[in-house]
């Protein structure tokens, strides 16, 4: 796993070898074990790199047998070993034993259309000096990020955000629609980021710069081609799908771990791994004190049957405030919830144990309806088709069973569900989300209001949809709607991607595989969500593979304190500084007079329900953001670079 | 404690814990909480710990429901009627 950036110009005036160096070094966190560069004319390549497949022989920018086509590289492509033989056959002939040099020649090969063999998670970017192009693609669930902007018609991307600004060709500025997206979805929605001009390559998608311009396009798309009845054979079907995603990614020259969160699908995980890996397994769990987050008891049960060498990062009162602002700066983007702050510690703890790839279990709930959230849609739309029932809207009593047993009946616990929204409306199934989440911009500047004011983003959700939604059954139009809003920007960004390469550690995705996908989308609903129990067909394959417990769980969200985590009762101290009146006013995103009631009732002990939960730790992490990257945008986080494995440069001579 | 104060009580209650970071918004005595958006599940279990220090209510399972606490002048007149001082809680 690693890092890349680059620039290209629309004329060939060169590209500043130091300009590129600056860039890696706003990186290096993702890549500590190397890096690279490639200054030409009109293109320049940076690379960082985290050494996992031929450690020896992988470093970056590396190119084809004539230097013609020339990559910058992160993630991996599990099959590469298939598609090597494939292209040997066809007459390749390679130089290193790494996947990196797979994909050159795949693209000699098969052009763009080598996006649609490769099993992975990555990103990348290759340039084609026959063609003067830039070929930028990322995986089809949008696990590697990739970011871009378009300058004075030159291109300029990378991994992050930051080393777009740090070429000093990016200007940082808010982007409030994206912003506003982030208060309604949780995360902005690809190609849209929270910054101004800055874009996400959209998760399946590729562009391709030529001649001064960039066209983008998408290999991928999801679909849920649903049966009726579920197939013969199915749930060995399942197992061989689970089975080789596992083996294909514990492809590595390093140790693999694995992440163990006590729940069905990482205990699935790791015990694949801990049956097909060549190495005794280590695996890593995070803690709470706090008995209503913590889920020790499976963690150790499991850790047990499997033998594995078990670490614990315990989350102490405190930990979670003193790493926010980090959490932040690496995140990119304001947050909705504290729950990254874990998985950057947990992340750290990895690294230190000396291992650097791990596995987990994040993309089951999704495509097996794991979520709450689903359980709900099934209910409103139960109860909607009778609304005359009375004893149909009580099943709401046992959605979220982890909340306050109190808050979980009556009127208006009912009420909130079944007013959230019609069935003809395509965001349905979120509508209560979106809603609850949006509450946050109660406490919106009025300046930031009034820019706002045209702007609606569930009508450019609707209106993004592909026209085959609407013959999708409710659950997998909730299902894809996860995948779009949440999955790809925040899960596997904020608090995937992002936190574990903070501390150069790559988490791979063995329920993201997408066979695994695509023979899950096929299923009827009903093999997933049984009745009001989630993951159906998953518990029964689970049956002998996990201890008893664990296989008939409950599902229970992963969740982190939020305002405890900033008040005891006092703020902690750059809380109270941040969310003054006066830096409050300068940043203009929130209401100064509305964030000093949230923190009077933070500190009078009151705050206790989601909505001032969610609206503090977006102000906190709104604040330091714009504070990180925008106010003190020109005190960048210098990074150190060490001296480049590979400096590659021809053409003009550009200026230092 | 009429319900006419217990109203104003509340209402002023409401707008400080519930409203706070709305200040332009205007409540009506028969404006719908939660529709409205005023207050949620969550909400309504803080209000519910209100009638209880304030007028010293208990509130009963049963009774969390929106006849009794939907709105400013719902709220109102159960609290009056538990504490014997106006018409009954409907249930």
């Amino acid at each position: 796993m690693c890092g890349f950036a680059g620039l290209a110009r629309h004329e060939p005036r060169g590209v500043a070898a130091g300009t590129l160096d600056r860039m890696a070094a706003a990186l290096r966190h993702r890549g500590p074990d190397g890096c690279g560069r490639y200054a030409g004319p009109r293109v320049g390549l940076a690379h960082v790199r985290l050494s996992i497949i031929d450690v020896v022989g992988g470093a970056q920018p590396l190119g084809n047998e004539d230097g013609s086509v020339l990559i910058v590289y992160n993630g991996e492509v599990y099959n590469y070993l298939e598609l090597r033989e494939e292209l040997a056959a066809a007459g390749h002939r390679f130089r290193t034993r790494s996947d990196t040099e797979v994909l050159v020649h795949a693209y000699e090969q098969w052009g763009t259309a080598m996006l649609g063999r490769l099993n992975g998670q990555f990103a990348f970017a290759l340039y084609d000096r026959r063609t003067e192009s830039v070929f930028l693609a990322r995986d089809r669930f949008g696990v590697r990020p990739l970011f871009y902007s378009v300058v004075r018609g030159d291109l300029v991307f990378a991994s992050e955000a930051k080393a777009l600004f740090a070429s000093g060709e990016v200007e940082p500025a808010p982007d409030p629609v994206g912003l506003d997206q982030v208060f309604t979805f949780w995360a902005a929605r690809p190609p849209r980021t929270v910054f101004r001009g800055v874009r996400s390559l959209e998760p399946g998608g590729f562009a391709i710069w030529r001649d001064g311009q960039l066209r983008c396009g998408r290999y991928y798309e999801l679909e849920y081609p649903e049966a009726r009845d579920e197939p013969a054979g199915a749930l060995s079907a399942l197992g061989d799908l689970l089975g080789t995603g596992v083996a294909l990614r514990l492809r590595s020259d390093v140790p693999v771990g694995g992440y163990l969160s006590g729940g069905l699908d990482s205990s699935i995980t790791c015990s694949l791994a801990a049956r097909e890996s060549p190495y005794a397994l280590r695996t890593f769990s995070v803690t709470f004190d706090d008995p209503r987050l913590d889920e020790r008891e499976f963690q150790l049960l499991v850790a047990r049957q499997l033998r594995s060498q078990h670490f614990i990062q315990a989350i102490k009162p405190g930990d979670v405030a003193a790493v926010f602002p980090d959490v932040v700066w690496h995140a990119e983007s304001p947050l909705v919830r504290t729950a990254p702050a874990p998985m950057y510690l947990l992340a750290r703890l990895t690294r230190e144990h000396d291992i650097k790839v791990v596995l987990t279990g994040e993309g089951s709930d999704e495509l097996f309806l794991g979520y709450d959230l689903f359980k709900e849609t099934a209910l409103r739309l139960f109860c909607l088709r009778q609304p005359q029932s009375r004893s149909r809207p009580r099943l709401f009593e046992r959605l979220y069973p982890y909340l306050d047993p109190a808050a979980r009946r009556g009127d208006f616990w009912r009420r909130f569900f079944l007013d959230a929204g019609t069935t003809d409306d395509p965001l349905f199934s979120h509508l209560p989300r979106f809603s609850l989440t949006s509450r946050i911009k109660d406490f919106y500047a009025g300046d930031l209001r009034a820019t706002l004011s045209g702007a609606d983003p569930l009508e450019e959700l609707r209106a993004s949809l592909p026209s085959r939604f609407a013959a999708w059954s409710p659950l997998n139009r909730a299902a894809y709607l996860e995948m779009v809003t949440l999955l790809s920007p925040y899960l596997l960004a904020a608090q995937g991607d992002r936190m574990s390469l903070a501390h150069g550690v790559e988490s791979r995705y063995p329920f993201l595989d997408h066979r695994l996908f695509e023979f899950a989308a096929r299923l009827p609903t009903s093999s997933k969500l049984r009745g009001l129990r989630e993951k159906a067909i998953l518990r029964r394959w689970a049956r002998d593979q996990v201890p008893a417990e664990v296989q008939q769980r409950p599902k229970q969200p992963y969740r982190a304190p939020d305002i405890p985590a900033f008040f005891s009762p006092e703020p902690v101290e750059y809380v109270r500084e941040i969310l003054n009146e006066a830096n409050l006013a300068r940043s203009g995103m929130f209401e100064p007079r509305a964030v000093a009631g949230l923190m009077r009732r933070c500190q009078a002990g009151v705050a206790t329900g989601f909505r001032e939960n969610q609206a503090l730790v977006a102000i906190v992490s709104a604040e330091l953001w714009h504070r990180q990257f925008i106010t003190d945008a020109a005190q960048v986080r210098p990074g150190r670079l060490p001296v480049p494995d590979v400096a590659l440069a021809d053409g003009v001579a550009a200026p230092a | 404690m009429d319900e006419s104060a217990i109203l104003t009580r509340t209402r002023s209650y409401v707008l400080d814990t519930f409203l706070y970071m709305r200040p332009g918004f205007t409540l009506g005595d028969h404006d719908r909480l939660l529709q409205r958006g005023v207050i949620d599940s969550m909400g309504v279990m803080e209000l519910i710990g209100f009638l209880r220090s304030e007028f010293d209510v208990v509130v009963a399972d049963e009774d969390i429901t929106e006849q009794n606490l939907g709105t400013l002048a719902d709220i109102a007149r159960y609290v009056a009627g538990k504490r014997g001082n106006g018409t009954p809680a409907r249930g």
